[in-house]
């Protein structure tokens, strides 16, 4: 019996993409997840770490291909590969996965087969401050078979966690200190390189 | 669109209206001033100064633009009731204006009540179907409900009367590259060039868009761009400058096996890697190393 894929994703990775999209409310943004695969549990991703990429022209391929050779270079040497990739819609109501995020998700899938998409759940996050939800506020979706985009159910919290149950309350803490103020992506980086696209001391 | 220098100007300014050290009614000028969309801190400093009795008084005239300004900083907030406030006080000031029927018809879009905006803003091109802002509404609106395809249509038809509007065709630009329908996205860049053919802005934008859609002509145009946009910013893109490596990669690539040399400028990529370098070591040298990576892995 083939055990289902599960992925697990660290809280600084969590936090930062969702700080990123908050940042720019007014766009669509995006970013990539970096991770691997468990050693000892071959199902189960990894994602330990994300890069905020854009939060303008998404669609656009130059700077796209330079970030993708850049992040691959930098996390290449700590052993890391990109595992996914995560897109937060531009309009509140829009939950849909659009076409560009399957294509981004198709050329990651090419080198890393069991990669995710995450999409940013703006209903979920909107309620996040009254409630005690611990999942994390996006949607994941998986390829199929047949190479088709879909989303993992409503059961998606048990196949995607974060690793530490807490993050949702530091998420909260973040927001009302309004630290999305200080996520760096590499928008931001291409505009002025002395912008570290990495956030070191982000949540340090 | 805001230059650099503008941006930091503006920035500096911001920073100190924050820290209390006054110049509040020159940041909002300069937010006016630039069209940027700075909701959240408009709104914040436009009641410290309309909450205050004095400090509005010695506004004279002005006062009524800081109204409107503030009315539509509150909506971006969603702060309804502030916005209806000033609304109303536009109202009392200006009866049967026209400008603040526009607020109106924003406040309705605010609040979601897509019809009603509708009506007041079909009333309004009525008496003046030359009214630019509420055209511009109207796209809007349908951008706000997801019909991106009647944004389209609609901007489409303004900028057939208003075919000067260079940010009306940006907008185009970018919804047309949002859904990946780089031909037309790249028709607009050229309008642009062709209208005011020194903003940098468009030459890179129109070159990403060329490099996107690929194939050998438009890689060769694209680098022509970011050429030009080098020219233009002198030197200092570095957008544009990693544009021309990855032009000169992907040329490289296709004309694999055919005899054709890049005849234009060889030396090009390596002028621009090389001020690449020089720039990340000044001021990003931690990421100096990735920079030169990656440029091995373009081969450049």
């Amino acid at each position: 019996m083939v055990t289902e894929l599960k992925y697990e994703i660290s809280q600084n990775a969590y936090i930062k993409l969702v700080l990123h999209a908050l940042k720019h409310k007014t766009t669509a943004v995006n970013g990539v997840l970096l991770g691997r695969v468990n050693p000892q549990k071959e199902n189960v991703v990894e994602i330990l770490d994300s890069v905020p990429l854009f939060h303008s022209n998404l669609a656009l391929l130059p700077p796209l291909e330079i970030a993708l050779i850049m992040v691959e270079e930098h996390y290449g040497s700590e052993g890391l590969g990109i595992v996914g990739y995560f897109h937060a819609n531009e309009r509140f109501d829009d939950a849909e996965l659009g076409i560009l995020a399957k294509n981004i998700g198709d050329h990651i899938c090419r080198y890393f087969p069991q990669a995710a998409l995450l999409l940013l759940d703006n209903r979920k996050l909107e309620a996040l401050p009254k409630g005690k939800d611990q999942s994390p506020m996006m949607q994941l979706y998986i390829r199929d078979a047949s190479k088709n985009w879909k989303l993992v159910g409503p059961d998606a919290g048990s196949r995607l966690l974060i690793k530490e149950p807490a993050a949702n309350i530091v998420l909260s803490d973040y927001i009302a200190s309004e630290k999305w103020q200080d996520v760096v992506d590499f928008d931001d980086h291409l505009d002025d390189i002395k912008k570290d696209w990495l956030n070191p001391e982000f949540l340090k | 669109m805001v230059s650099k220098t503008e941006e930091t100007q503006l920035n500096r300014l911001e920073n100190q209206v924050d820290n209390g050290g006054g110049g509040v009614w020159e940041y909002l000028c300069l937010v006016r001033k630039l069209n940027v969309r700075r909701s959240e801190k408009v709104l914040k400093h436009g009641l410290s100064i309309l909450n205050d009795h004095k400090k509005r008084s010695a506004l004279g005239h002005e006062e009524w633009t800081l109204y409107e300004q503030v009315a539509i900083a509150a909506m971006d907030c969603q702060c309804l009731d502030v916005a209806k406030d000033c609304i109303k006080v536009l109202q009392k000031k200006f009866p049967e204006s026209k400008r603040v029927g526009r607020l109106e018809g924003m406040l309705l879009e605010a609040k979601g009540s897509w019809a009603e905006a509708e009506k007041v803003y079909s009333s309004l091109l009525e008496d003046n179907p030359l009214d630019q802002v509420v055209h511009k509404r109207k796209v809007a609106m349908a951008k706000a409900q997801g019909n991106i395809s009647g944004a389209i249509e609609w901007l489409n038809k303004y900028l057939e009367i208003f075919m000067a509007d260079h940010d009306a065709w940006r907008e185009l630009a970018e919804i047309y590259v949002s859904l990946q329908m780089y031909k037309q996205a790249a028709f607009c860049y050229e309008e642009l060039i062709l209208s005011q053919s020194t903003v940098p802005l468009y030459h890179l934008a129109y070159a990403d868009v060329l490099y996107t859609i690929g194939g050998l002509e438009n890689l060769q145009t694209a680098k022509k761009y970011y050429a030009s946009t080098i020219d233009l910013t002198g030197g200092k893109n570095t957008r544009a400058l990693l544009g021309i490596c990855l032009c000169t990669s992907a040329i490289a690539q296709l004309s694999k096996g055919r005899n054709k040399e890049d005849k234009e400028s060889p030396e090009l990529h390596t002028l621009a890697a090389t001020a690449l370098e020089k720039d990340y070591k000044q001021k990003a040298a931690d990421k100096l190393g990735l920079l030169t990576s990656a440029l091995k892995s373009l081969k450049i």
